[in-house]
């Protein structure tokens, strides 16, 4: 019996004395696995009892399966004929149990060299002592030759048979003879009973073995390999290889591609074309058998099989195999014999393989397996076997703090988050159903486990979730877990003071309540509760924990502008309950921003509005609050509405007056006071007047106040008297008329400087008939010629000419008069010039018109107005310059709109 | 075997050919792995297939070791570049390149290119030695070659003796002159019976690169690939002419059209 065991490449090199095998792979195992993969195993089929028994001189030569039938010639001339059942153990073990069905002595006393069987003729194809001749694959009788030719060929060397035939009869086997005396290579068709010479072809030197597909021939010669086309004759060598040194190899492996043994020991590809699309493998220089069972070359020499990856070239596995005499493969069954004894090499299932690759962490090397294999596997079932080692990878990669190459891993291999995520203890949500697929992923119970204690790996791993998370959470990937994404990683924000915290709860999120509200409060992020609260619609819970945190009754230093963000939240809160509750808490604490929560209310339509009786109302024991809420609704909003705009103005003037009555009084405070009072009494004009005019009627004080409300009374001659004769303040008096008559027309303005022009006069003249304090008439005058200088342009030069005393001199009124004379005549021109022009357009209109009289105009129903764009329905209509109908009533229309119009309107003004 | 595991037929092939140990397997290296490590010796052949735009081109790396040198015209058949790399520190590199390399193109389809690169030039040359690698870190930066500013640039010298290496660390002597290669091109067009003015340019075709530091080592393989293209679209054309393939027909004719082009 063959002595075998598997090994390691690099073990390879060893002489392993016979020893008890259970004893040197424990020894080994350990060491040498890690190196190899368990790409295949080696399974007895046929022992050496069953073919020769004891008789030592007796040797395999060749075998042929077909089927579960396997034959094997012997240097004796004998043919043996075994039925080979496959039999799998209830562990899944597989191995074969052989039965004899007959033996036959060929008769020739030489070896059986080859033999091929021919199954859809039942012919066996051997060779022995240089015939090829037929044998009958039950009986194994020689078949006889058929009267129309012979069915032996003598004088062969080697031949092989075509798996790739050009002929299509299927009852018709193409074979190639090489021939023992010429430089020749022959075709035969192999018929039941005959075989017939199709072709032959010469070639340079002599050829030693062959292999075809199609009309490739593909030959070793004594120094080179070459491809033929037997058809066409062209031929393509490949390259040099001593036959002579070293047997050739010459294997089909697919549609026009060849497997050669190549000097140096290489396994050379080489297709018809004479191109190498693989890359070689590197055998030992002694191979004498291989075969390709993908992605694996299979090559034997005289003591290993050893295994390369067609996809990488490396060597994955050797057995030892000593006597190793052949190695084939039939139908995908690779088989081999030693001298004694057959046996198959069982490939063992890809997922096992690549499993064992990643048990030692060889990632690249199962991922380019697992690639391989996609064209020989179902796509669905690829997809998933792909996926499923993708995430297996990316958790090696993972334990090794690889995080890029395991991101990137788990993204392709579309991971189920929560398998990463239940290795963190207490980050799933309790409620989640999620449990860890089986069989699993890795081996690692959880992250203490994968740290070993190691605080510093930890963080790295914890800072990986984090980033994983983040940038999956917004992926499909996670549809069906957001719950437990979100709080995992709510929760890992919270333990590692991570900004992102707020961003996380601030925008939409799926965090649990149950599971988070613990977890912030056992890192005190009460703000971020408090905004979790907010998002679940529990606004009320998110205020009276901002409140604790607010008045120090919590600690949790996120916002140091707490307070702001309570009152701002508040302003815009919805529920106005709310509102309503904590107003009075932050009013407390500070009433000016405290203010914000009514001040500050957004005005959309998505906020509830408050009403702002009610705040007034709500706002009666906060004094300086309802200030600040009616200057808000006044002068911010512009709310015209007398009641506020009363409230404001009483509220003014209480605090002018309590200012007044305090002494000594604030100067300051009551200009600012008064100001405002005042400013609130010009430009307001829905106050109640009265109502001010009697608050104020014991104030002697509050003069201009008076004199301005006067003037809103509209009764300017009193407003004009305090001013002129109790305040003696002409500037105001004059600044009154103007303000006075702002919205008013000139005549309005006119009359009111005449009137101020008539106090002042009047009261120069009682000043100089009753002689009144010396000056005082003077100054009055003196104020009347100011205010005719400086506002001329309002008054009517001729009536103030009458008014005017005698003795004033000409100089006095000197700008006066000139601004008088010179406005007359500006007038004057260019009401001159608005005539030329206008006189001017009825011409060009005249000449327009009489032009347009002599051309004809088409008007249509199809045609439409220039003006309205809707069709003519009546004949009626006016004719724009260049032609152009339009509507009647269009027309109409533009000349009460046009700009020429306007502005002879204007125009017309002025003149 | 399944016909399914044969592989995606790639549009083109370049080659890698010239003598062990000048650098052709570091090279590839640099160029796909933008790195720089320690290679064993290349045995046989190797491949690497590089997705060009929508094109797939194959590199070949081949072995330069005496043994395996039969099978260099294999790799070669049909290849639309060759690289032939020598060793700037020796000169016998460049000789072999002529000698044993140059025949081995002859079965290079007929409108393939030829570039001439002289590899390991950071051992001679300062402006070599900054790193090139435009993917920024090369995990490899091993020396000094970080810190260093530029060097003024070297006054183009004759021939192979004498190269200003004045920086230190250079020891090695500069056994190949940029001239040597550019020369030897001139020989390959003349090998090939090709028009030099018709020919792409010497100053175009010949390369000092080095794998250890990335110098311009991205530029001749993407010059290259651009150089390819015409060829991968006249293939393409030549593909479309005959849309419906006569597989019987094509079997004669393809090893026909192959002899023919050698
Ligand atoms: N200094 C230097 N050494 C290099 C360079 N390229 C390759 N080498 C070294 O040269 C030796 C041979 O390189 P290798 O790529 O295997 O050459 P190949 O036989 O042509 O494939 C190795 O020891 C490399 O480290 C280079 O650009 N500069
Ligand atoms: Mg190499």
């Amino acid at each position: 019996m063959a002595f075998l065991r598997q090994l390691d490449s690099s073990s390879k090199a060893c002489q392993l004395a016979v020893v008890p095998s259970a004893v040197l792979c424990a020894v080994f195992s350990d060491a040498f696995v890690e190196m190899s993969v368990k790409a295949f195993e080696l399974v007895p089929a046929v022992e050496r009892d069953l073919l020769m028994g004891d008789k030592a001189r007796i040797n395999i030569e060749c075998i042929e399966c077909c089927g579960k039938h396997l034959y094997v010639g012997t240097n004796d001339c004998f043919i043996h004929h075994f039925l080979l059942d496959e039999v799998t153990s209830s562990k899944g073990k597989l191995s074969y149990s052989a039965q004899k069905l007959l033996h036959k002595y060929l008769g020739l006393k030489k070896p059986v060299a080859e033999l091929r069987a021919a199954s859809a003729l039942e012919r066996l194809i051997v060779l022995c002592d240089g015939i090829v001749f037929l044998i009958d694959m039950v009986t194994l009788e020689t078949v006889p030759s058929a009267a129309g030719g012979g069915a032996k060929i003598r004088g062969v060397t080697a031949f092989c048979i075509n798996e790739n035939p050009v002929n299509g009869d299927p009852f018709c086997v193409e074979m190639c003879v090489l021939s023992s005396k010429r430089r020749t290579v022959q075709i035969y068709m192999v018929y039941e009973d005959r075989v017939q010479l199709v072709k032959e072809v010469s070639t340079p030197e002599q050829p030693c073995a062959v292999s075809l597909d199609g009309y490739f021939l593909c030959l070793a010669l004594a120094t080179q390999y070459m491809i033929l086309n037997y058809n066409s004759g062209a031929s393509q060598d490949l390259f040099p290889y001593n036959s002579e040194e070293r047997r050739p190899i010459l294997k089909r492996i697919g549609r026009e591609e060849f497997l050669l043994a190549a000097p140096g020991g290489l396994g050379m590809f080489a297709n018809a074309e004479g191109v190498s699309q693989r890359a070689p493998v590197n055998w030992s220089e002694g191979v004498i058998g291989a075969a390709v069972c993908f992605p694996y070359v299979v090559a034997l020499d005289e003591n290993f099989i050893t295994i390369h990856s067609m996809l990488d070239q490396q060597l994955k596995q050797t057995l030892s195999f000593r006597d190793g005499h052949i190695l084939q493969d039939f139908e995908g069954k690779v088989i081999l014999a030693s001298t004694k004894a057959v046996y198959v090499l069982v490939p063992l299932p890809l997922e096992r393989q690549i499993q064992d690759l990643l048990a030692s962490h060889r990632v690249e090397e199962a991922l380019t397996l697992t690639e391989g294999a996609q064209r020989n596997i179902p796509k669905d079932k690829f997809q998933v076997l792909h996926k499923r080692i993708l995430q297996q990878v990316g958790f090696i990669q993972f334990s090794q703090l690889q995080f890029r190459e395991a991101r990137e891993h788990f993204r392709k291999g579309q991971l189920d988050v929560r398998e990463l995520i239940s290795l963190y203890p207490l980050l799933l949500p309790a409620s989640s159903s999620f449990t860890r697929c089986h069989p699993p992923l890795h081996e690692f119970a959880d992250l203490n486990h994968l740290a070993q204690g190691d605080q510093e790996k930890v963080l790295l791993y914890k800072n990986f979730l984090i980033s994983y998370l983040g940038e999956v959470r917004n992926t499909e990937v996670v549809n069906v877990c957001r719950e437990d994404v979100d709080t995992a990683l709510l929760k890992l924000y919270a333990e590692q003071d991570h900004e992102s915290l707020l961003d996380l709860l601030a925008s939409d999120n799926t965090c649990l309540l149950t599971d988070s509200i613990p977890w912030l409060e056992k890192y005190h992020k009460y703000f971020a509760l408090g905004l979790l609260y907010h998002y679940n619609g529990q606004d009320s819970a998110a205020l009276q924990l901002w409140i604790r945190l607010a008045d120090g009754d919590l600690q949790d230093s996120t916002r140091t502008d707490l307070f702001e963000y309570i009152v701002d939240f508040l302003s815009s809160c919805s529920n106005l309950d709310l509102v309503w509750t904590y107003a009075d808490w932050a009013l407390l604490k500070d009433p000016t921003i405290g203010m914000h929560i009514f001040t500050k209310r957004p005005l959309s339509k998505d906020v509830s509005q408050l009403n702002p009786d009610d705040v007034i109302t709500y706002l009666g024991k906060h004094s300086q609050a309802l200030l600040l809420y009616l200057e808000y609704l006044v002068l911010e909003r512009r709310i015209q509405k007398e009641k506020f705009h009363t409230h404001l103005a009483v509220l003014y003037l209480e605090r002018v007056l309590s200012l007044q009555s305090q002494s000594p009084t604030d100067e300051a405070q009551l200009t600012t006071a008064r100001e405002r009072l005042q400013a609130l009494l010009r430009e307001s004009n829905l106050y109640l007047v009265q109502l001010l005019l009697d608050k104020m009627e014991n104030c002697e004080q509050l003069l201009l106040e008076r004199a301005t409300l006067y003037g809103k009374l509209e009764e300017h001659e009193r407003a004009l008297h305090i001013l002129v004769h109790q305040l003696r303040d002409f500037r105001s008096a004059e600044a009154f008329c103007l303000w006075a008559s702002s919205c008013r027309d000139s005549a309005y303005r006119q009359q009111l400087f005449h009137l101020l022009l008539g106090v002042y006069l009047d009261g120069s003249h009682r000043g100089q008939s009753h002689a009144v304090a010396a000056g005082g008439s003077g100054e009055l005058e003196m104020a009347a010629v100011d205010l005719l200088n400086r506002h001329g342009e309002v008054f009517d030069a001729i009536s103030v000419l009458r008014l005017l005393p005698e003795s004033w001199s000409l100089q006095l009124l000197r700008p006066f008069l000139g601004r008088a004379v010179r406005a007359s005549m500006h007038a004057c021109r260019t009401s001159q010039i608005a005539l030329g022009l206008a006189h001017s357009e009825n011409l060009q209109l005249l000449h327009d018109r009489l032009k347009e009289r002599k051309k004809q105009i088409l008007v249509s129903e199809k045609k439409g107005c220039h003006l309205c764009h809707n069709t003519f329905s009546e004949p009626d209509v006016v004719c724009l310059p260049g032609a152009v109908p339009v509507h009647t009533h269009c027309v109409a229309h533009r000349v009460r709109d046009s700009p020429t119009k306007r502005l002879l309107t204007n125009s017309s003004n002025h003149t | 075997m399944p016909e399914a595991s044969k592989m995606k037929k790639p549009d083109v092939k370049l080659v890698l050919l010239g003598d062990m140990n000048v650098g052709k397997t570091s090279l590839l290296h640099r160029y796909t792995d933008r790195k720089f490590k320690d290679t064993v010796s290349t045995v046989g052949g190797a491949f690497f297939l590089k997705q060009w735009g929508p094109y797939n081109i194959s590199i070949w790396d081949t072995a330069g070791r005496e043994q395996f040198h039969g099978l260099g015209s294999m790799y070669c058949r049909g290849a639309s570049a060759v690289i032939l790399t020598y060793d700037v520190t020796n000169w016998q590199s460049l000789a072999e390149l002529e000698e044993r390399f140059l025949s081995l193109t002859d079965t290079a389809s007929h409108d393939c290119i030829f570039a001439i690169v002289g590899n390991k030039v950071d051992l001679t040359d300062p402006k070599a030695q900054l790193s090139q690698d435009s993917s920024g870190v090369s995990e490899d930066q091993t020396e000094h070659e970080e810190e260093r500013t530029e060097p003024q640039v070297l006054s183009s010298c004759p021939t192979p003796p004498a190269s200003p290496a004045s920086l230190s660390g250079i020891t090695v002597h500069k056994q190949v002159a940029h001239e040597d290669a550019m020369a030897l091109y001139g020989r390959i067009l003349r090998y090939k019976g090709l028009e030099e003015k018709s020919s792409l340019p010497a100053e175009r075709m010949c390369f000092e690169t080095s794998a250890k530091t990335g110098y311009n080592v991205d530029a001749l393989f993407e010059t290259l690939f651009d150089l390819v293209l015409p060829s991968i679209l006249r293939k393409r054309n030549e593909n479309q002419q005959c849309p419906t393939i006569d597989l019987e027909e094509c079997r004669g004719a393809s090893s026909k059209r192959a002899r023919f082009c050698c």
